[in-house]
C-alpha cells in the first residue's frame, strides 16, 4: 500500500521543480504510476508511507511531442498507447508501434509513460531497446537560481544498471528526444509468459532501411533488452551488416553474434538461443515492415522455426 | 490525516468529496461513492476487474491515484446503462452465458465496451487483443468472445435485435442456450460480493502473517498495537475460547497459530481497526519473537526417520494413507509381455479465483455470531466455528454471499475465525479482504504428487497389472488431503479394467503452502499419470492409442478398481467422440510435430500474435506525416 501525506498536481515545470526541491526525503515524482503502485505491495516494497507524490502528468510542457529536424521530442507525459493511435509517431518511429502492442495492455498503455519506463531503469523494461535503437536522449530539467536549466543524455548512458540512473536529486525527465526513422522498416521481438500483461524475458529491436531496390542494407539499429543490466545496442551487428546485400545467410551469420551480448547471470542458455532468433526474426520483420520496399523481402524471407 | 477535494463528473453526475491524497480512484469509487461495481481482482494492474473510463479512455483504476482523475469524467459499470435496463453487450453476455462466478464480468463488459467504441467493427483477433488486459478464471473466454461479437452486430445493424434475445428451447432444455437468472446482477455490476458490503460501524481487519515456515513463537507483543488511536482490537490465538482447529476432514489447523508457524504466510495475529490504513500501520506495531524450526519442504523427507515432525498428532508426519487392493499383481506381472515403469509428477497450483477471499462478521441482537463469506462450505464452517467459539449452534449463523470463483480453493475456513472473534470482543462488525498476495500465500493449492508407476500388459495390449504409488504434499494442514487422496485412489488407473492392481495415495505433512481441493480433487494429478503411461505404453507395443484404450476399456459389467460392478459405462462413445475430433490419424504414435497429418487443423489453437490493427493503420498510411530531415 502506498501511502502520502500529499498529492500534489502542478500545473507548470516551474512549480513541479519547486516543489521537488522542496519536497522532503522519500517524497516521489509520479507519471502513470503503473510502476510505484504496484511496486507498494507486499512481496516487494510493502508498505510504504512517503511524504508527497508529484504528479507531473497535467504539466503543459510536458504534455504532446515536437517535431524538430530529423528529430522527435516525446513530451514526458507520452503514453505507450500514443504509438498505436498517433499516425505521425507509428510511421516516423516505426519500431514503436511493435513494440507498443506488445507492452502491458491497452489500459495500462494508456496511463504508462516511456519516461516512467525508462527512469525506472528495469533490465527488462520493453520501451529502452527501441529507444535506444532510435538514438534516444533524455531531457532532464532542474530549477538552478530560480531558473530552469535542462541537460540531455543519451538513454544508452543514462540508465547505469538495474533502477540506477544518472538522474541528479531536483532534477525531473521532461522529455525523450528519438530519431525520426520514416522509411525504416521497424520490429519488436519479445518473450514471456503469455501475451498480455507480460514482463520480458528478453526483447529486441530492430530498425532497417533497405536501398531503394531492396537488395542492400542502407542502415540497420539493433539494440536488446532483459540480457544485461544496461541497454545492449549491437553496434558490431550492425556495421556487419550495413551496406551489405541482403541475404539470409548473412542475416543468419550476423544473429549469431548477438548471443555473445548476453550478460544475464539466469537462464543464460536460452537468452543466448532467444537472442539470435531475435535479431534474425527482427531483421526479417523490419525488412517485411519496411513501406514501400519491404515486400520484396518475402521472396527469400521464410523463416525456420518462426 | 490530510484530506484532498476531489471533483469529477461520475456516470454523468457531478461529484465533490474530500478523501485521502493515497486513494487510488478504485477505493474512492468503491469506498467514497459505494460504486462497488468495480472489482479489485489484483491491485497490481493484472486482471482487470477494475477497469473504468477516465475521459474516455478504459483504465485499470487500482493504478490509478485517484487525485489524478480530479476534473475528470469517469464512467463505470453503473453508469453503462439506465437503471432496469442493459446495453447491447450487457444484453449479449447475459445470451451467451458469458458470466459464471460474475467477478471478472463488470470489468470484462468495460473492456468489451471500449474495444467497440475504438473500433465499432473490430475483427475478432483486436477483439481478443482489446480484453488481453481482463482475465476470467471461470469462462475460457469463448462465450464472451461470441457475446462481443453478436453485440458488435447488433450495434452496426448487420443483426437484428432480436439476437439477443433468448434462444427458444424446445421440449428439452439440453442443448440449448438458457439463460442464467443471475446474469443481469452481474453483467450491471449490481451483485454484491463480500466485499463490497458495508454495514454501519464497521471496522477493518488485517492480518500478521508469519514471515517463516516454521517456527515455534517464543512471544507475541500487542499492547503498541492495541494502544494505537483507531484499533479496536488485537487477536491471537489466546483468544479463542473453546476447542481451537478446523479442518474438512482433521480439525488439525488453529484459527490462528498457535504455540508455531507451520508455513509461510500462516495467520498470527489480526488488528481490527477504524480504517484500513490504521489496521496496517497497527500490524507493525505487533512484535513477534520465534525460534526457527528446522522444516520439511517436501514430501519425501517427510517419512525419512527422525525427520522434524509437523504436528504433534501425527508423529510420523502422514495425513493419510488410502491402499486398495485387487487381484494378486505378482501374478499380473508374471504374465506380462512387457513391463513399464515410470515417475510422474505434477506441481501445486493455484486455483486464482478473481475474488480474493473476503468476509464480514458482527454479533446480531440475539446474540448470533454471524459471519458472511464466500464461503464454499457453509454448514460445516458453521458446526466447527460453534465448537472453536463455544457456543450452541443456534447461535453462530453463516451466510454464504455470492463466490466469484472458488474451484474448491473456498472450502477452507481460513478467515472466518478471526472475524468472528474479533466481532465478538468489539461487538462491532468487522471485514476483512484478502489483497491477492494474502490470497496467493494463505490460501489451499492443488497438491504436488509424485506417482510411481509398474503397468504390466500382454503384446495384445491388455493391461495385466498395476502398481499405482503416489506421494502427495500435503502441506501444513490437512484441510481435503484425505478425500483429495480418496479420489486419486478411487481413480488412479483410469476407466479401464485392470484384474490386478496395487494402488496406495499417501499425502503428508510438510512446511509448504496446504494443498486443499481443487477441481478433479485428486482425479487429475492421477490421470496425469495414467494417460501418459497409456500413450507410452502403445508407443512401445508399436499400437494404436485409441485401440490400446478400447481393448481395455471399463464395459458394463465390468468392476472398478474398488470392486463395484458397473451397469453403464460409456467410454466407448467417449473414444468415438474424442477420436473424431480429433481427427486422429490412426496408427501407433511413431512420429511427432509437423510431420503429423491431424495436428493445425480448423479447430487447432494458433500461437498467440498481436498487433491486428498495425496493419490495418499501415495501410491507411501517408505521406505527409514525414518528420523533415
Ligand atoms: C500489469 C503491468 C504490466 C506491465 N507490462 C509492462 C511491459 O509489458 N513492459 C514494460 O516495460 N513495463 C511494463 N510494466 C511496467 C510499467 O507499466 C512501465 O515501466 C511504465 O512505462 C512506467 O511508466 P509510468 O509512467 O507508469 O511510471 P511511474 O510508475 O509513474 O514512475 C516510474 C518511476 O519513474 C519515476 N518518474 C516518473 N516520471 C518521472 C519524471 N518525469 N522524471 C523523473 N522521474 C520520473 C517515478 O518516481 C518512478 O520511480 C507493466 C506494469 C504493470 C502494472
Ligand atoms: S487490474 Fe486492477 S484490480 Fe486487477
Ligand atoms: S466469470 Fe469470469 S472470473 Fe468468474
Amino acid at each position: 500500500m502506498l501511502i502520502c501525506e500529499n498529492y500534489h498536481v502542478p500545473k507548470s515545470l516551474e512549480e513541479a521543480l519547486r516543489l521537488w526541491g522542496d519536497a522532503p526525503d522519500g517524497s516521489r515524482l509520479v507519471s502513470g504510476a503503473t510502476d510505484i503502485l504496484p511496486w507498494a505491495r507486499e512481496g516487494r516494497a510493502g508498505d510504504v508511507e512517503v511524504p508527497a507524490l508529484i504528479d507531473v502528468t497535467k504539466i503543459p510542457d510536458l504534455k504532446g511531442y515536437t517535431c524538430q529536424t530529423g528529430r522527435i521530442r516525446l513530451g514526458a507525459a507520452t503514453v505507450y498507447q500514443d504509438f498505436l493511435t498517433d499516425r505521425t509517431l507509428m510511421t516516423n518511429l516505426p519500431c514503436m508501434p511493435y513494440c507498443a502492442i506488445w507492452f502491458a495492455d491497452d489500459q495500462i498503455r494508456e496511463q504508462a509513460t516511456v519516461v516512467g519506463n525508462l527512469v525506472n531503469a528495469s533490465p527488462v523494461a520493453d520501451g529502452t531497446p527501441p529507444v535506444v535503437a532510435l538514438n534516444g536522449e533524455i531531457e532532464l530539467a532542474r530549477l538552478s537560481g530560480g531558473s530552469v536549466q535542462r541537460r540531455s543524455v543519451p538513454v544508452v548512458d543514462f540508465i547505469e544498471g538495474p533502477g540506477r540512473t544518472v538522474i541528479q536529486p531536483g532534477e525531473i525527465a521532461t522529455a525523450v528526444t528519438v530519431d525520426s526513422a520514416y522509411g525504416y522498416g521497424g520490429s519488436f521481438q519479445k518473450v514471456g509468459q503469455r501475451r498480455s500483461l507480460v514482463i520480458s524475458v528478453a526483447c529486441c529491436a530492430a530498425l532497417v532501411r533497405a536501398d531503394s531496390t531492396g537488395a542492400v542494407f542502407e542502415d540497420v539499429r539493433l539494440a536488446l533488452g532483459g540480457v544485461g543490466p544496461r541497454p545492449i545496442r549491437i553496434r558490431d551487428a550492425e556495421r556487419r551488416l550495413k551496406g551489405e546485400r541482403i541475404t539470409r545467410d548473412l542475416i543468419k551469420q550476423v544473429a549469431q553474434t548477438a548471443a555473445d551480448e548476453v550478460g544475464s547471470r539466469s537462464r543464460k542458455d536460452y537468452r543466448r538461443d532467444v537472442v539470435v532468433n531475435f535479431v534474425r526474426a527482427g531483421l526479417e520483420e523490419a525488412l517485411a515492415n519496411q513501406p514501400e520496399i519491404g515486400a520484396k523481402f518475402k521472396n527469400f524471407g521464410e523463416t525456420e522455426n518462426a | 490525516m490530510p484530506k484532498i477535494d476531489l471533483t469529477m463528473d461520475v456516470n454523468g453526475r457531478k461529484v465533490a468529496k474530500q478523501t485521502e491524497p493515497h486513494k487510488r480512484l478504485l477505493d474512492f469509487l468503491r469506498e467514497d461513492l459505494n460504486l462497488t461495481g468495480t472489482k479489485e481482482g489484483c491491485g497490481a494492474g493484472e486482471c482487470g476487474t477494475c477497469s473504468v473510463f477516465v475521459d474516455g479512455k478504459l483504465v485499470k483504476s487500482c493504478l490509478m491515484p485517484a487525485a489524478k482523475a480530479d476534473g475528470a469524467k469517469i464512467e463505470t459499470i453503473e453508469g453503462l446503462a439506465k437503471p432496469g435496463s442493459l446495453t447491447p453487450l450487457q444484453q449479449a453476455f447475459h445470451k451467451t452465458g458469458a458470466s459464471q462466478c460474475g467477478y471478472c464480468i463488470p470489468g470484462m463488459v468495460m473492456a468489451a465496451t471500449s474495444a467497440l467504441r475504438e473500433n465499432p467493427s473490430a475483427g475478432i483477433e483486436e477483439i481478443k487483443e482489446r480484453l488481453g488486459g481482463n482475465i476470467c478464471r471461470c469462462t475460457g473466454y469463448t462465450k464472451i468472445f461470441e457475446a462481443v461479437e453478436i453485440a458488435r452486430d447488433v450495434i452496426a445493424g448487420k443483426l437484428p435485435e432480436t439476437a439477443l434475445d433468448e434462444d427458444a428451447t424446445g421440449d428439452s432444455f439440453i442443448g440449448a442456450n438458457v439463460r442464467r437468472l443471475d446474469a443481469p446482477s452481474k453483467v450491471s455490476g449490481r451483485l454484491k460480493y463480500a466485499a463490497d458490503i458495508k454495514m454501519v460501524d464497521m471496522l477493518q481487519m488485517q492480518v500478521l502473517r508469519a514471515p517463516m515456515p516454521h517456527a515455534r513463537i517464543v512471544s507475541i507483543d500487542t499492547s503498541e498495537a492495541e494502544a494505537m488511536d483507531g484499533v479496536a482490537c488485537v487477536i491471537t490465538a489466546d483468544d479463542v475460547p473453546g476447542t481451537d482447529g478446523f479442518g474438512v476432514f482433521v480439525h488439525d489447523q488453529p484459527v490462528m497459530a498457535r504455540g508455531k508457524v507451520r508455513h509461510f504466510g500462516e495467520a498470527v495475529a489480526a488488528v481490527a481497526a477504524e480504517d484500513l490504513v490504521t489496521a496496517r500501520r497497527a500490524l507493525a506495531k505487533i512484535k513477534v519473537e520465534y525460534e526457527e524450526l528446522p522444516g520439511i519442504y517436501a514430501p519425501e523427507d517427510a517419512l525419512v526417520d527422525g525427520a522434524p515432525v509437523i504436528h504433534d498428532y501425527a508423529q510420523d508426519n502422514v495425513i493419510k494413507h488410502i491402499p486398495i487392493r485387487k487381484g494378486d499383481i505378482d501374478k499380473g506381472f508374471a504374465e506380462a509381455d512387457l513391463i513399464l515403469e515410470d515417475v510422474f509428477t505434477t506441481q501445486q497450483v493455484e486455483h486464482a479465483y478473481l475474488e480474493p477471499e473476503a468476509g464480514i462478521a458482527y454479533v446480531d441482537h440475539d446474540d448470533v455470531v454471524t459471519v458472511l463469506s464466500p464461503s464454499q462450505n457453509i454448514t460445516h464452517h458453521r458446526h466447527m466455528l460453534a465448537d472453536i467459539l463455544a457456543l450452541p449452534i443456534n447461535k453462530v449463523r453463516f451466510i454464504m454471499s455470492a463466490v466469484g470463483g472458488g474451484f474448491g480453493g473456498k472450502e477452507d475456513m481460513i478467515y472466518q475465525g478471526m472475524l468472528a472473534l474479533a466481532a465478538m470482543k468489539t461487538h462491532r462488525p468487522v471485514q476483512l479482504t484478502f489483497t491477492r498476495e494474502e490470497s496467493l500465500v494463505a490460501s489451499a493449492k492443488r497438491h504436488p504428487s509424485k506417482v510411481h508407476y509398474k503397468m504390466g500388459m500382454k503384446r495384445s495390449g491388455e493391461i495385466t497389472a498395476i502398481e499405482f504409488d503416489m506421494l502427495s504434499d500435503g502441506g501444513a494442514y490437512g484441510m481435503s488431503s484425505e478425500g483429495v487422496m480418496r479420489k486419486a485412489a478411487i481413480l488412479s488407473c483410469g476407466p479401464y479394467e485392470v484384474h490386478n492392481l496395487k494402488v496406495d495415495t499417501t499425502v503428508v505433512y510438510t512446511n509448504n503452502t496446504p494443498s486443499g481441493a481443487f477441481r478433479t480433487f485428486g482425479g487429475m494429478q492421477a490421470q496425469f499419470a495414467t494417460e501418459s503411461m497409456m500413450d507410452m505404453a502403445a508407443e512401445a507395443l508399436d499400437m494404436d492409442p485409441f485401440e490400446l484404450r478400447r481393448i481395455n476399456m471399463m464395459k458394463i459389467g465390468a468392476r472398478t478398481h474398488t470392486q463395484q460392478e458397473l451397469t453403464t459405462a460409456s467410454l466407448d462413445r467417449v473414444l468415438d467422440a474424442a477420436e473424431e475430433a480429433s481427427r486422429w490419424e490412426t496408427g501407433a504414435p511413431r512420429m511427432r510435430g509437423g510431420q503429423r497429418q491431424d495436428l493445425g487443423g480448423p479447430d487447432t489453437r494458433r500461437p498467440c500474435t498481436l498487433g491486428a490493427r498495425i496493419g490495418d493503420a499501415a495501410d491507411t498510411e501517408t505521406k505527409d506525416e514525414r518528420v523533415a530531415s
